[in-house]
């Protein structure tokens, strides 16, 4: 029964790594120059997740659950803007802006949030069923 | 019938068959609810009919020994079930409702199974209060 808490528990950090990197995405939407003040446009994030939890010590562990795999930037995400007043403006007046669709990103802000409530309502019937057997000693 | 036939009676082995199948089958949909959104994972479950159908075989074959502890050794240990949806392109079955479904009705059978054991071990606690 404790596995079925941690599966539950793995699929919450996993959704809300995923939010972690929508916030950024969003965050970033406009940024054009890295830390160093060097014309570097924000490239998107996504979170990849894959079934199974690596840290699990037993094998049954390892192959239930959810982890994130990784957070992987995704080259080449980037839009050509018209707007020859701009510093970082081409000679035709265009400039690469992080292509960043905020609708885009709201719904899968809300597809983690739903999914972050599922897990979170697994974790609830869990800690019941727990409780109902501990009542059995009492 | 006696204090040995309170524990022989073939009810609680039963029902502890039940509460295990309920506790294997919670994880598998705490896995189905964690991998909502995995691309490219197919759910799994326990087929409960083939659960109910095998303790069905157990019982019937104790009551045709006359009695003594039902083998639950095959009870329960079927391989889960995988199951897709055609209506999304990786086949993840991301209905919510069903997986939601699923786990109010396990909860529902693995409460009710600790019930009849928690009143079955009250009976036995009562008959051995009047023995003693």
């Amino acid at each position: 029964m404790y596995g079925s808490l941690d599966i539950s528990v793995g699929g919450m950090i996993a959704q809300r790594t995923r939010m972690q990197v929508i916030a950024a995405n969003i965050a970033n939407a406009n940024v054009l120059e890295d830390t160093e003040g060097n014309f570097s446009p924000y490239l998107r994030r996504a979170t990849m997740i894959e079934p199974g939890d690596p840290t699990a010590t037993t094998e049954q562990g390892r192959a239930l659950g959810v982890h994130v795999a990784d957070i992987r930037i995704v080259e080449g995400s980037l839009a050509r803007r018209y707007d020859p007043s701009h510093p970082y403006a081409d000679k035709d007046g265009y400039l690469m802006v992080p292509d960043i669709n905020p609708i885009v990103e709201q719904l899968n802000a809300m597809e983690a949030s739903r999914a972050y409530e599922a897990n979170v309502a697994a974790a609830e019937t869990a800690k019941t069923m727990m409780t109902s057997a501990l009542r059995l000693l009492a | 019938m006696g204090i040995e036939g309170l524990s022989e009676f073939g009810g609680m082995e039963a029902l502890e068959a039940t509460i295990r199948f309920s506790g294997r089958r919670q994880r598998l949909v705490a896995h189905n609810i964690a991998n909502i959104s995995t691309p490219d994972f197919l759910q799994t479950d326990l087929s409960i009919k083939d659960f109910q159908a095998e303790l069905g075989r157990a019982i019937d074959e104790r009551r045709e020994r006359g009695g003594g502890p039902i083998d639950l050794s095959s009870v329960g240990q079927s391989e889960p079930k995988q199951r897709s949806n055609l209506l999304f392109p990786d086949h993840n079955n991301r209905d919510i409702e069903r997986l939601m479904q699923d786990q109010a009705e396990n909860l529902m059978v693995y409460r009710t199974a600790i019930d009849l054991l928690r009143s079955r071990a009250e009976m036995m606690r009562s008959t051995l209060a009047g023995r003693v």
